[in-house]
């Protein structure tokens, strides 16, 4: 037995310690809720984002036309029994597609005479129906000579008009669409001939000044094309690099160096890359400007640290008795690292790739500063034709002045969202699948 | 066909030593772990190497198969030889080193794949099979002799990882097995488990005894004296006595010796 003092016995039921007690239970039901309203709040600005954009987006979907009596005139098209098919397809080119639209409007608006009206009334039809009624008739001949109904894209006002974007009883001066147009669209609506329908051009088109023939296809591909290169780059130079810095470089001042400027890297700011990317690529190397190679070049230094420090932690997270083992039977270094390092690092390596390319994928500034953020229609077919990408389209149409390209943007937006969210969620799937249990 | 028997060789007979350690220091940095430490190691015998944590016997351990090759700080100074050569001769492949002396660890460390691939992991790095029923072979015989095969036998393709704690070690017993090394060094390999399963790995050495030089690190003085017909006391980094097990458990000849298995200490 000890000869120190003996501690007086603990009184558990004594109002201090209830009081205590009561305290701890509150103090834990605060922070429960403090946690709770925190998840709220967060939840609360994610639903109010996307929400507002999918409201706007949605509209970005549809596009409203116009169903128009158009009769293709052996006059304007030329008489395709008459001459050769060359010809007859060099004529329809030359032909004024304007005339054949004006004539059919006329149809159907007899009362409009004036020069000016009438500019007003083919003004309501979409741009693009020029090329609609060519095409057609290139396609088949045989329609000359006879009238059709037609479906042609509206434009963008009665677009917004239809939409309700635009309001009828505005002043007119303030109004885009003016009083005469709006009485010639409500006489078209009664006809039943206004619709709101799928936009499949969206997601086929290129870029447009005009909203309503604007597409996202360009952009897509474009950064598709873009990401390829990233991907190309990024995954085994940052992948190897990992490798060695984790598994076989030498632990000294030099390599400490290396280790803290690639977490230096990942926190500089992306345009900084664009910089970078302006000055080697484009005025030290020569490469085609706007191009996704440079593009895809510039992400890859972008994507390079995440794709590094997710992989060196991932194959800092297979257990060494894993490496002891194999080295244990005689495995070299190379073996060890590519038979069971590599493999059980794996899920951690791709899904950290996914996430860079993601990042990639969002990615708006380094392309601004190489010259991907320029106007362009054609879609591109390679990695040195000239293109845009999905973030720095949707900045581009924000830009825009016309009133549609907001519904456009916000489709735009909805589009990018829609492939982040997959490729995270491809990245979730490869996790689970592959992870393994030790 | 293959036997997994050790060849007989005049240099590996009974009384010349498998390997033998001459005045080995090991250097952690600054930290001289292992003070030169001398001991020859016999086949056909298992040798316990004892003593308090930290006395440096699994540090000693690891430089008979040259695992501590990849701790950068680490140093070692001596002379070990397998078969009288020199086992730190730049001229010697470590890979072929391993394989001829094995190692079972701690901790049961199956690789996360099927029983089957890990057992057959060693013997296909090194070429040991030609054909698929030769490698089938290997396995089956591997896992026989690890006292494995009964257990298992109908689901060689479940993952080693799925097995019990004693079970996981037995493969790992049969996974160093199967690259048929001639010395086996075991750090500890039962601290893990519970008292069943050490009685089935601790039957399994003595099986094992014989075919291959068996060194095993434990903490356990009743285990080293079931098991092990050498006994080496560490202390320190010194190597304080060794000798026949039963000398050192019923006459130790130094006193820090009798201190420590008496249980005075460590």
């Amino acid at each position: 037995m000890s000869n120190t003092k003996e501690f007086k016995p603990t009184d558990w039921g004594s109002p201090e310690m209830q009081a205590r007690t009561r305290r701890r239970y509150r103090r834990d039901r605060n922070f429960k809720a403090m946690g709770v309203s925190a998840v709220l709040l967060a939840a609360l600005f994610l639903f109010l984002l996307i929400g507002k954009i999918a409201r706007d987006g949605a509209m970005g979907f549809l596009q409203t036309s116009i169903d128009i009596d158009v009769t293709f005139s052996e006059e304007i098209l030329g008489d395709p029994r008459a001459m050769s098919a060359e010809a007859f397809e060099d004529h329809v080119r030359q032909a004024n597609m304007i005339r054949l639209l004006d004539e059919a409007l006329t149809t159907e608006f007899p009362e409009v005479t004036s020069r000016r009206d009438r500019r007003s009334l083919i003004r309501m039809i979409s741009g693009g129906a020029r090329e609609q009624l060519r095409t057609m008739v290139l396609e088949t001949p045989a329609i000359v000579g006879s009238t059709r109904t037609v479906r042609l894209l509206a434009a963008d006002d009665i677009d917004q008009l239809r939409k309700g974007k635009i309001d009828a009883a505005e002043e007119e001066a303030n109004r885009k669409v003016k009083d005469k147009e709006l009485a010639w669209y409500r006489k078209l609506d009664e006809e039943g001939r206004v619709s709101l329908n799928f936009h499949t051009r969206f997601f086929t088109s290129g870029d447009s000044r005009d909203p309503e023939l604007a597409g996202i296809w360009g952009a897509t591909m474009g950064s598709a094309l873009t990401l390829v290169v990233t991907l190309f780059i990024a995954f085994p130079v940052g992948v190897l690099t990992a490798i060695y810095l984790e598994e076989f470089a030498p632990q000294n001042r030099l390599t400490d160096i290396i280790e803290i400027n690639i977490n230096n890297l990942a926190a500089v700011p992306s345009i900084v890359f664009g910089l970078l990317g302006l000055a080697v690529f484009l005025g030290v190397m020569h490469l085609p400007r706007s191009a996704p190679v440079v593009g895809g070049l510039t992400l890859a230094l972008m994507t390079l640290p995440t794709i590094i420090i997710s992989a060196r932690a991932s194959i800092k997270a297979v257990p060494p008795s894993i490496r002891d083992a194999a080295r244990g039977l005689g495995a070299s270094p190379m073996q060890v690292v590519f038979h069971h390092v590599v493999p059980l690092a794996m899920p951690g390596i791709l899904t950290g790739t996914i996430i860079g390319m993601a990042q990639a994928l969002g990615e708006t500034a380094p392309l601004l500063m190489i010259g991907m953020v320029a106007f362009i229609v054609d879609i591109p077919g390679g990695f040195t034709d000239a293109a845009t990408a999905l973030p720095v389209q949707i900045f581009l149409w924000a830009d825009s002045p016309e009133r549609a390209f907001v519904e456009k943007t916000s489709a735009a937006i909805l589009v990018l969202l829609t492939f982040l969210i997959a490729m995270n969620g491809l990245a979730i799937w490869l996790r689970q699948k592959f992870e393994r249990q030790w | 066909m293959l036997d997994m028997a050790t060849k007989v060789d005049p240099m590996t007979d009974s009384r010349t030593p498998k390997m033998a350690a001459k005045d080995v220091n090991v250097f952690y940095g600054d930290n001289h772990a292992v003070k030169g430490i001398s001991l020859d190691l016999y086949r056909d015998e298992v040798t316990s190497l004892i003593g308090p944590s930290g006395c440096g016997k699994s540090t000693f351990l690891r430089c008979l198969n040259r695992m501590n090759d990849t701790v950068a700080t680490c140093r070692v100074e001596g002379n070990i030889t397998l078969d009288g050569d020199d086992i730190y001769d730049p001229k010697i492949d470590v890979v072929q080193l391993r394989a001829r002396v094995g190692m079972v660890f701690q901790k049961p460390n199956p690789f996360p794949k099927s029983i089957y691939d890990n057992i057959a992991y060693g013997p296909r790095i090194h070429g040991l099979a030609r054909e698929r029923t030769d490698l089938d072979e290997i396995v089956a015989v591997s896992l026989e002799k690890a006292g494995l095969w009964n257990e298992v036998k109908d689901r060689l393709d479940s993952p080693g990882t799925a097995l019990s704690g004693g079970q996981q070690q037995r493969l790992c017993i049969a996974r160093a097995i199967a690259v048929n090394p001639e010395v086996i060094l075991m750090d500890e390999p039962c601290s893990a488990l519970d008292p069943i399963a050490t009685a089935k790995v601790e039957a399994l050495i003595d099986e094992l005894k014989g075919r291959y030089a068996i060194i095993i690190v434990t903490h356990s003085m009743q285990q080293a004296a079931r098991i092990s017909q050498k006994t080496a006391f560490f202390h320190m980094g010194d190597l304080v006595e060794h000798g026949d097990t039963t000398q050192i458990f019923t006459s130790p000849k130094q006193e820090r010796t009798r201190d420590y298995i008496t249980g005075r200490f460590g």
